[in-house]
């Protein structure tokens, strides 16, 4: 049914981080964490994932003396995000006909 | 939550939750807002007493504007550090104040400019005979002061849908348009009751705001 959606995206939590993220500039591990109640380990993997894609870049460096990870969308990522969207609309204008 | 696939409906509510999530995640504090109130309405306030009981200060109370510089820095790097995330609007927001501050010290070094010249002009009227035109720049001044006192009040109000600051903006231009038919005195109340409506009061409500979603 699903089969021309994104599978990169078409996962819970990396929609859910993308979905963050596609509303910010940029945003701290910690914040994409509280906000998708994920565990660390299973966000970090995800977020690598988006990372591999295209789709997110992450910055890494130092605040106040303790380790700090950024992410922000990155221009390919929009484009995944928007063409996303417009195919759940399709499938849901689909399924309303 | 965990990897795991959906439907097209858990897809969507899963958007629209995160994006109001991001949405409420970053919100003024109103500090800048309420320093600036303060200190403008004071300074007018002040100016309006000097003019109106005959008295001078033995310092430009002005100069506190140019204090108050220090501590709007020190707010801003203090707020960037507590933020986790950060907004398009905010880079916006930022760009438009720092421009708006910019703008106002090169209208004073403007206007002081404008104003020596009127006094040049008034003294070789007076050196050719005539009587010294009883005519102040520093009468109209106020003008442009609450005009540039009213751009970043209205861009904030129409980025952030903050009506507040949108009544405050609207008082700012309505007041440039009144100083030019008013006194000094007038001049330096109707600016202290634009900064109180641009943004001391839109920067306490954003204040209580802030801290009524910190308890939450």
């Amino acid at each position: 049914m699903f089969k021309d959606l994104d599978p990169i995206l078409h996962s819970q939590l990396r929609l859910a981080v993308m979905s963050l993220l596609i509303s910010v500039r940029e945003a701290e591990f910690t914040f994409l964490k509280e906000k998708t109640n994920a565990t660390a380990g299973n966000l970090s993997v995800q977020i690598n994932k988006l990372k591999d894609a295209g789709y997110i870049e992450v910055k890494k460096q130092f605040k106040d003396n303790y380790p700090q990870t950024l992410c922000s969308i990155t221009e390919a990522g929009i484009t995944a995000f928007e063409k996303y969207v417009r195919d759940l609309q399709s499938y849901l204008q689909t399924g309303a006909a | 939550m965990e990897e795991k696939h959906m439907s097209e409906l858990e897809s969507l509510q899963v958007i629209s939750t995160m994006i109001q999530k991001a949405k409420a995640s970053y919100h003024d504090r109103g500090t800048g807002a309420i320093l600036w109130g303060v200190v403008v309405a004071t300074c007018s306030l002040s100016t309006w007493a000097q003019l109106t009981y005959k008295y001078e200060l033995p310092f430009d109370i002005w100069l506190l504007t140019v204090a108050a510089v220090v501590p709007t820095i020190i707010l801003s790097i203090r707020e960037g550090r507590r933020r986790k995330v950060k907004g398009y609007d905010e880079t916006a927001m930022n760009w438009v104040w720092t421009c708006f501050g910019i703008s106002i010290f090169l209208t004073v070094f403007a206007s002081n400019a404008v104003g020596a010249a009127f006094g040049q002009v008034k003294d070789a009227v007076e050196a050719a005979g005539g009587a010294r035109p009883a005519i102040y720049y520093s009468d109209y001044s106020s003008a442009f002061m609450l005009i540039i006192y009213g751009i970043p009040t209205l861009v904030t109000a129409g980025i952030k849908n903050f009506k507040p600051m949108l009544f405050g903006g609207i008082v700012c231009w309505l007041s440039a348009i009144a100083v030019l038919y008013t006194n000094r005195p007038t001049d330096m109340l109707l600016m202290a009751l634009s900064a109180t409506c641009a943004w001391l009061i839109p920067g306490i409500i954003l204040y209580v705001k802030s801290r009524q979603q910190r308890v939450a």
